[in-house]
C-alpha cells in the first residue's frame, strides 16, 4: 500500500472572535489510512476538517491536496474535488425525495433539454442505495418519512462516490444504531484498505476509534498533542494514554458511580400508568425518589418516546402520567409539578441558540422569578450566574450567546435550566450525547449528586456503558416493549445486555 | 496573546452590535444630513413648524410599530393593522357624532381588537396554518365592512363635528402619548413574561413549549397588545384631521413593516427584537418624508430615495453571517 500524501495542512490557524479554535496546526493525511481525530469538545478536531472540506476558511495557514495548493470555497467544490464530510447534525433537505437529496447539485446529469428525468434519477438512486446495502430506502420516497438514522445514511450515500478520495466522518455514529454503524464501518474499511483512499474519523467513542483507526491524532485546545500509530493503538493502556493526552491531566479512575447501592426512597416520584402512545401499549413504570432508572435500546425502540410521554409532550391514546397523584398532560404541568426534561436534540429542542446563556437558563424559572408581574434583571442574572458557577460553564459572562459555546458547555446549559428551576424529577434523553470525557465525568458526578439529594432520574441513553455505570435499574427496550430488566450489579456486562436489544 | 483576545473581543462586540449601528446610524445620519444641508436651501428642519409636521407624520406609524414589536417578536406579522385603523377611525367618528364623546368609539374599538387578537393568535396555532393567513382574512373583512359603511352613508368621507379633537393636533400631546406608550410597552416587553415569552416563541417554538410556555396564550396576548396600540394609533389618525374616509388606514401595515425593518427588526422574530427598533425606524422613515423636500428633492423622487436607503439598511441588518463554532 502506498503512503502517498493526499492532504497536507501547514500552520493552520482559526479564530472565532475571541475564541481560538486552532493554533498553528500541521497534519498530513495519506492514502490507505483511517485517521482518528480525538479531543474534547472545542479542541478543534472538527474545525480542521471543516476547513479542509470547504465549510469555512482558515484564519491563516495553507493546505495542499494531491500536491497542489488547496483552498476550497465551498463544500460543493471540495466534494467535487474528492473531499467529502458527513456532519454530526442532520444535513438533508426536507420535503423532497431521497433521490433529490442524493443528487442535489448534480441534477444536470439527468437533464435533457432542461427537463430533469425524475424516473432516471430514482432508478440511479435505488442502484446506488443498493450498492451501500440500503435497499430498504427508496429513491422516490419523500425523505421526511425516514428516521434520523436513515437520513444520516442517505447523507453518507450522497457524500461518497467513486470520485471521493478523503471521507470525513464527523461524530456521525452517535446518530446511528448498531446496524447503521456496521454499514459505515464496512464502508470506511473498504475505502481505506481496498480502494487505497483515506478516511478521517472524528468520534467521542473511544472503543470505536480504537477498533477502526490505523492512526490516531489527539488534540487539545486547538493544538495537536500526540499521535498514536499502528501497534500503539492496540496496547492495553492506550485508552488511558489517550484520555491523559486529551484532558492534559489524570482524570482519575472514578468515572461512573462506584457504589452498588440500589436503595431509594419509598415515595413514588413519577408514575406511568398503563400509557399507550402510537406503537407503545399499556406501558407502566414507577420511578421513586432518589432512584435512577436507565432506558437502553436501539434508536428506534421507543425509549425516546417514553421520555417525551413522561414529560407530557405527547397526547396519549390511553393511560395516565402521574406525579404526586396529579395527572401530567402538558410540559407546563410537568414543570409546575417539578419535572425537567433534557431533550436528545439539544440544538433544536433544548436551547435557544440565538439567545444568551442567561436567557436559556432562566427560561423555565421566569414564573418563579416574577414579583407581581415584574421580572428583575438582577434576579435573572443572579440565578444564571449561580448555575454558570456551579456547572463551571466556560464563558465570558451570562450574556454570551449559546451558539458560541462548545457542545459540552451547551449541554451544561440545558442541565442548568432544570437545576435552576429546582426540578425534583429529571428526564434526560441522551444526556452525554456529543460531549467529551472531561464533561461526561462532570455530568456523571452531577447525576450521582442529584440521586443523593433525592432527585428521581429517568436516564435514556444509546450508550450502554453509561447506563450500566449509572442506573439503579436498567430497562432494555426493543420494538416498543421492555424486553429485560436488570438491577445494578458489579457483574452486569454489556455483552449480556445487547442480546435483548437486537 | 492578551492583545489578540482583546481586539478579538472588541471586533466581536462590534459584530454583535452592527445591526444596532446600522439602524441607529441611519437615524443619526438622517439627523445630521437634514440639519446641515437644508440651510443651504434656506430651510431649517428644526423650526417649530417642521418639527410639528414631523411629529404628525411619525405619530401614527410610531404608535402602531411600537405595539407591533410584540407580534413581530413572535416571527409573525399582522396584515390587518391598516384595516383595523380604518374601521376604528370610522367608528370613532360615527359614535363620536352620535354620543358627543369619543369614549364609546374607543371602547368598541378595543373590544373588536381584543376579539381579532384572540382569533389571530388562536387560529394560527390550532388550525395549523401560517399565522399571517388569519390576519389577511381580517384585512379583507375589515376593508369589506368599511366599504359597506361608506356606501350606505353615501359618502367617502365623514367629519367629527360634535367632539372637540384639537388636543390630538398638539405636537406635545403626540410626543407625550408616544413616550408613555414606549415606556409601557418597553416595560412589558423587557421586564415581564409577556415580552420574554414572545421572544422565546419567536426564537424556537419547540424550546418554548418544552420550557412550559403556553404558546397559544402568549400569542393571543401579543396580538392583543399590538391591537390596543393600533386603537391608540387610530385615535390619532382620526384626531389629526377630525375625520375618517374610505381610504383611512390603507397600506398602514406596510408602513409598520418598513419602519420595523428600518429599525433593525428581524422578520423571523426572536431574541433580537427590541422596542427601540420601532421608534428608530418610524422616525428615520418620517425624517426622510419631511427632510427630503427640504434639500431640494422633488416630491416624486422621495420614494426612490427611500427605496435605496431601505435596501442599504436591509443589506447591513439581514445579511449578518454568524460565526459559529462547528460543535
Amino acid at each position: 500500500m502506498s503512503q502517498e500524501v493526499l492532504l497536507k495542512v501547514r500552520h493552520m490557524h482559526k479564530a472565532f472572535g475571541p475564541t481560538i479554535a486552532l493554533k498553528d496546526v500541521d497534519i498530513t493525511i495519506s492514502r490507505g489510512e483511517i485517521r482518528g481525530l480525538v479531543g474534547e469538545n472545542g479542541s478543534g478536531k472538527s474545525t480542521i476538517m471543516s476547513i479542509a472540506s470547504g465549510m469555512q476558511p482558515a484564519t491563516s495557514g495553507e493546505m495542499s491536496y494531491k500536491g497542489a495548493e488547496w483552498k476550497p470555497a465551498s463544500m460543493v467544490e471540495a466534494q467535487a474535488a474528492g473531499i467529502s464530510m458527513i456532519l454530526q447534525e442532520a444535513n438533508t433537505i426536507p420535503h423532497v425525495t431521497v433521490a433529490q437529496n442524493i443528487f442535489a447539485g448534480r441534477e444536470k446529469e439527468f437533464a435533457s433539454f432542461g427537463v430533469i428525468n425524475m424516473r432516471r434519477m430514482y432508478k440511479a438512486a435505488d442502484e446506488v442505495l443498493a450498492k451501500f446495502g440500503l435497499s430498504h430506502i427508496k429513491g422516490n420516497h419523500m425523505i421526511d418519512q425516514y428516521t434520523f438514522e436513515d437520513r444520516k445514511l442517505i447523507e453518507l450515500v450522497r457524500c461518497v462516490d467513486d470520485n471521493t478520495e478523503i471521507l470525513v466522518v464527523d461524530e456521525t455514529t452517535t446518530a446511528l444504531s448498531l446496524e447503521g454503524r456496521q454499514i459505515l464501518y464496512k464502508l470506511i474499511h473498504k475505502m481505506a484498505e481496498e480502494q487505497n483512499k483515506a478516511v478521517v474519523f472524528v468520534s467521542h467513542d473511544m472503543d470505536e476509534i480504537l477498533a477502526h483507526c490505523s492512526v490516531l491524532t489527539v488534540l487539545r485546545d486547538g493544538d495537536i498533542v500526540g499521535e498514536l500509530t499502528g501497534a500503539e493503538i492496540h496496547e492495553a493502556d492506550a485508552v488511558k494514554r489517550i484520555r491523559y493526552l486529551m484532558v492534559g491531566r489524570e482524570i482519575g479512575e472514578k468515572y461512573y458511580r462506584e457504589d452498588y447501592d440500589t436503595s431509594h426512597g419509598d415515595e413514588v416520584a413519577l408514575e406511568l400508568d398503563h400509557v399507550s402512545f402510537g406503537p407503545i401499549r399499556e406501558f407502566s413504570l414507577r420511578l421513586h425518589k432518589g432512584e435512577i432508572i436507565g432506558f437502553g435500546g436501539l434508536s428506534g425502540c421507543g425509549m425516546h418516546e417514553i421520555g417525551r410521554i413522561a414529560y407530557g409532550i405527547e397526547k396519549l391514546s390511553g393511560g395516565r402520567v402521574l406525579r404526586k397523584g396529579k395527572e401530567i398532560k402538558s410540559p407546563l404541568q410537568a414543570i409546575e409539578s417539578g419535572i425537567g426534561y433534557i431533550s436528545k436534540n439539544r440544538d433544536s429542542e433544548a436551547l435557544i441558540l440565538e439567545g444568551s446563556i442567561q436567557d436559556n437558563i432562566v427560561l423555565p424559572s421566569l414564573t418563579a422569578l416574577e414579583k407581581g408581574i415584574v421580572i428583575r434583571p438582577s434576579d435573572e442574572k443572579e440565578t444564571s450566574d449561580r448555575e454558570i458557577d456551579s456547572f463551571r460553564i466556560k464563558c465570558h459572562s451570562g450574556k454570551q450567546y449559546v451558539n458560541t459555546l462548545s457542545g459540552g458547555n451547551k449541554q451544561k446549559v440545558s442541565f442548568a435550566k432544570w437545576t435552576a428551576k429546582g426540578s425534583e424529577v429529571i428526564i434526560m434523553d441522551c444526556p452525554t450525547r456529543g460531549v467529551d470525557i472531561g464533561v461526561k465525568q462532570a455530568m456523571y458526578s452531577l447525576i450521582e449528586e442529584m440521586k443523593k439529594e433525592g432527585k428521581a432520574i429517568l436516564m435514556i441513553s444509546e450508550e450502554l456503558s453509561e447506563l450500566v455505570g449509572m442506573a439503579d435499574k436498567l430497562l432494555i427496550m426493543k420494538d416498543f416493549k421492555v424486553t429485560k430488566e436488570f438491577m445494578r450489579s458489579p457483574d452486569l456486562k454489556q455483552t449480556d445486555i445487547i442480546e435483548y436489544m437486537i | 496573546m492578551s492583545g489578540i483576545s482583546k481586539s478579538g473581543e472588541k471586533s466581536l462586540w462590534l459584530k454583535g452590535h452592527l445591526k444596532d449601528f446600522a439602524a441607529y446610524g441611519g437615524l443619526i445620519l438622517c439627523i445630521i444630513i437634514f440639519s446641515v444641508v437644508p440651510p443651504f436651501f434656506g430651510q431649517n428642519i428644526w423650526s417649530a413648524a417642521k418639527l410639528s409636521t414631523l411629529m404628525s407624520d411619525v405619530i401614527v406609524t410610531a404608535l402602531m410599530s411600537v405595539g407591533a414589536v410584540f407580534v413581530y417578536a413572535l416571527g409573525n406579522m399582522d396584515i390587518s393593522i391598516g384595516g383595523q385603523v380604518g374601521v376604528y377611525a370610522t367608528l370613532m367618528v360615527l359614535l363620536g357624532n352620535n354620543t358627543g364623546s369619543l369614549a364609546a368609539g374607543i371602547v368598541l374599538s378595543l373590544v373588536i381588537t381584543v376579539m381579532i387578537g384572540i382569533i389571530n393568535g388562536v387560529a394560527g396555532e390550532k388550525l395549523n396554518i401560517h399565522p399571517i393567513v388569519p390576519s389577511l382574512v381580517f384585512m379583507m373583512i375589515l376593508n369589506g365592512i368599511r366599504s359597506i359603511v361608506y356606501n350606505k352613508m353615501g359618502t367617502r368621507n365623514m367629519s367629527l363635528v360634535s367632539v372637540d379633537y384639537s388636543l390630538f393636533k398638539q405636537s406635545w400631546f403626540m410626543l407625550l402619548v408616544l413616550v408613555l406608550e414606549v415606556l409601557v410597552v418597553g416595560f412589558l416587553f423587557n421586564f415581564t413574561r409577556f415580552g420574554k415569552n414572545a421572544k422565546a416563541i419567536g426564537a424556537n417554538k419547540t424550546v418554548a413549549e418544552q420550557c412550559g410556555i403556553n404558546v397559544v396564550k402568549y400569542k393571543v396576548i401579543c396580538y392583543v397588545i399590538t391591537g390596543i396600540c393600533v386603537v391608540l394609533a387610530a385615535l390619532f389618525q382620526m384626531g389629526y384631521t377630525g375625520s375618517a374616509s374610505d381610504s383611512t388606514g390603507t397600506g398602514f401595515e406596510m408602513n409598520v413593516m418598513v419602519a420595523l425593518i428600518l429599525g433593525g427588526m428581524r422578520l423571523s422574530g426572536g431574541m433580537g427584537a427590541k422596542v427601540s427598533c420601532a421608534v428608530v425606524g418610524a422616525f428615520t422613515y418620517s425624517l426622510l418624508d419631511v427632510g427630503l423636500p427640504l434639500i431640494g428633492v422633488p416630491n416624486n423622487m422621495t420614494f426612490l430615495i427611500k427605496a435605496i436607503i431601505f435596501i442599504a439598511v436591509v443589506l447591513i441588518t439581514c445579511r449578518q453571517k454568524k460565526a459559529v463554532l462547528p460543535r
